[in-house]
């Protein structure tokens, strides 16, 4: 499954993956318009602080036994069968925040306008979602798992 | 093989996806003695209030038995389990055989004792066909007496009021919500529905329902009476499990399982509401009679069924509610009732914010987030992996914990985060 990545290493939990991704959900995806939208644009990726210096950026991470899945009501969160992603049906969203109380990592958000939750969709109007190409420092990365880990081991040999 | 599932609600609806995402050939019967069982149970209060139209509450399509391959025998009872001859008697006189057989049959509400519970115009709200009859009769209705200020008597009141009815909630305890939340986050909840037109009246409890035809009005434990033509009853809800007990096998609250969520016979599993399982706070067999919990243990038991000897780490209570914009979510134990607990708690009065973290030796077992509820699931994490969390105890209440906060703790314990995700997160670490 294709999936975000952070290398924590190179985090600097500087949150250009957080602007970006607000702007790539806003209905402009212009960062000059987006801020005067109503409702305000979201991000669905985190970037917090692991200690003074150490920082990761987070978001859904598309549980194999997602619990978000188990805890909705209303079918809105489902897995894509094809591709095993954790997808969101904003239409039948009743803004339970069920799925908000079983995250372990806290990836979802409240969009409170609209009482709808909104999380990571990989950005499927593009190659490469917005945050990873936002990255000043290559900490985000967008593939499988053992591509991620090919690349973690390309750069230490180096 | 043939499987057969009692009940096609959230466990029911689980397990048959379940089974079918492995085997795409068994024969799966489900018997539901619900005509058209493919609601969310959790939206029939939505539904009463207006909030949703009908088409949000079908929680799976029209289509799910057929595109499942799945023989159901809807609007039939199932009467008797034959473990031996591995049988079930239908209400319509027929008999089902089965290899193994999932126990999906939920919960009922209790009703209360009192003289007048029969009469027409008393509902309690579990089903679709409950929030249908009380909508039908809403033009009548003026003024509603909710008995019970629990999540569902909370939920209809709500409901009620979004319709335009005058609305008084008779709770029995000092506070609202007993069974979820403590007495401070309660407090700030009841003021704030109070202040949106709910009367809530604690500390009282009805003892007789009047009315001839149709209903009148609901005498108080102190004599007083209250004038309405509407009574709904939220009291909590019993297992169904008379026919489990019948045929034999182990029962308590609910039916008794093991950690593959068997009964005491080996062909015959139980998830659900009607489920008593470990509880991973409490430690503890007990019922959470929740949404996640049936569909978790609908999953879990039907792998189960097809013999991959999965264990189930245990149930967790959890809730969330929202009432006129305040939202609030718990998690395990947030009234410990023993000692050796510790509690942290901290309040906001101005942004009505109330967050409480139960402790048992350093180990987080319970919490409560009123008004905050953005990270409670990372500390429903810390809960279920049953971590020591001294190291991060100052800050846990902070605005700014997030899941940053505990990779460290994630990367140092042995135990514990077993799920591939968490050790996605650290293996750069
Ligand atoms: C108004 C309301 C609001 C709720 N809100 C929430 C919420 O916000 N969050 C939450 O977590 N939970 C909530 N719940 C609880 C949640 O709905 C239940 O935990 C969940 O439905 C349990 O699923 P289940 O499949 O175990 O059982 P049930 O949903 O009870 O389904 C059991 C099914 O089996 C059928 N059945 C029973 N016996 C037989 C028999 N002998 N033969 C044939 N069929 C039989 C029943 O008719 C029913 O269709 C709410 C419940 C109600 C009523
Ligand atoms: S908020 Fe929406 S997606 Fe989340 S559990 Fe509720 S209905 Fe499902």
């Amino acid at each position: 499954m294709k999936k975000i990545y952070c290398d924590i290493k190179k985090c600097l939990g500087c949150g250009a993956c957080e602007i970006a991704c607000a702007v790539e959900h806003s209905k402009s995806k212009e960062l000059d318009q987006s801020i005067k939208e109503s409702p305000a644009p979201i991000k669905r990726r985190k970037a917090e602080s692991i200690s003074q210096s150490v920082a990761i950026s987070t978001g859904c991470h598309h549980c194999d036994d997602a619990p978000c899945v188990a805890a909705c009501m209303s079918g809105a969160m489902y897995k894509d069968k094809k591709t095993g992603l954790t997808k969101h049906d904003e239409e039948k969203c009743v803004g339970c925040w069920m799925c908000i109380m079983s995250c372990p990592f806290g990836a979802l958000t409240r969009q409170k306008q609209d009482k709808i939750v909104v999380k990571c969709d990989l950005c499927p109007d593009r190659d490469v979602p917005a945050c990873v190409e936002a990255c000043p420092t290559g900490a985000l990365f967008s593939g499988t798992e053992k591509e991620f880990e090919i690349k973690l081991k390309v750069k230490t040999k180096k | 093989m043939q499987y057969v599932i009692i009940g096609s609600s959230a466990a029911g609806i689980n397990a048959i996806e379940a089974i079918r995402s492995k085997d795409k050939k068994a024969d799966i019967t489900v018997i539901s003695d619900e005509k058209k069982p493919l609601y969310s149970r959790c939206l029939i209060s939505y539904l009463l209030a207006g909030t949703i139209d009908e088409k949000k509450i079908w929680y799976r399509p029209d289509a799910f038995f057929k595109n499942n391959k799945v023989d159901a025998i809807l609007g039939v009872k199932a009467e008797k389990i034959d473990p031996d001859k591995k049988e079930i008697a239908l209400g319509n006189k027929k008999k089902i055989k089965f290899d193994r057989l999932l126990v999906a049959t939920g919960s009922s509400p209790k009703l209360e004792k009192i003289p007048g519970v029969d009469k027409k115009g008393v509902y309690p709200l579990r089903t679709m066909e409950h929030a249908v009859e009380i909508q039908s009769m809403l033009a009548k209705v003026k003024k509603v007496a909710v008995l019970g200020g629990g999540l569902i008597g909370l939920r209809a009141a709500y409901a009620l009021k979004n319709r335009g009815k005058e609305v008084s909630v008779f709770v029995r305890s000092p506070q609202i919500l007993s069974q979820i939340i403590d007495k401070g986050s309660a407090d700030i909840m009841q003021r704030h529905i109070e202040k949106k037109g709910i009367n809530i009246i604690t500390g009282r409890s009805a003892k007789e329902i009047k009315g001839s035809t149709s209903l009148s009005s609901v005498v108080l434990d102190n004599d007083s009476q209250y004038d309405c033509e509407l009574v709904i009853i939220g009291k909590g809800v019993n297992a169904n499990i008379d026919m489990v007990k019948d045929a034999g096998m182990k029962t308590n609250w609910g039916v008794v399982v093991d950690e593959f969520l068997r009964t005491s016979n080996k062909n015959i599993f139980a998830a659900g509401d009607v489920a008593e399982s470990h509880d991973i706070a409490l430690e503890e067999k007990s019922i959470n009679a929740i949404w996640p919990v049936a569909c978790e243990q609908g999953r879990l038991a039907a792998f189960n069924m097809l013999g991959e000897n999965k264990i189930y780490d245990g149930t967790l209570a959890m809730n969330s509610l929202e009432f006129f914009g305040l939202p609030v979510i718990s998690i395990g134990i947030t009234r410990p009732k023993k000692e050796g607990y510790e509690e942290l708690i901290k309040i906001n009065p101005e942004r009505n914010v109330y967050k409480k973290i139960v402790l048992r030796d350093n180990v987080i077992v319970g919490a409560i987030a009123l008004n905050s509820v953005d990270t409670i699931g990372i500390i429903g994490a810390l809960i279920k992996n049953k971590v020591d969390i001294t190291s991060v105890k100052d800050i846990i209440l902070e605005d700014y914990f997030d899941y940053g906060k505990i990779v460290n703790l994630i990367k140092d314990v042995k135990q514990g985060f077993k799920e591939k995700e968490f050790r996605e997160t650290i293996m750069t670490l």
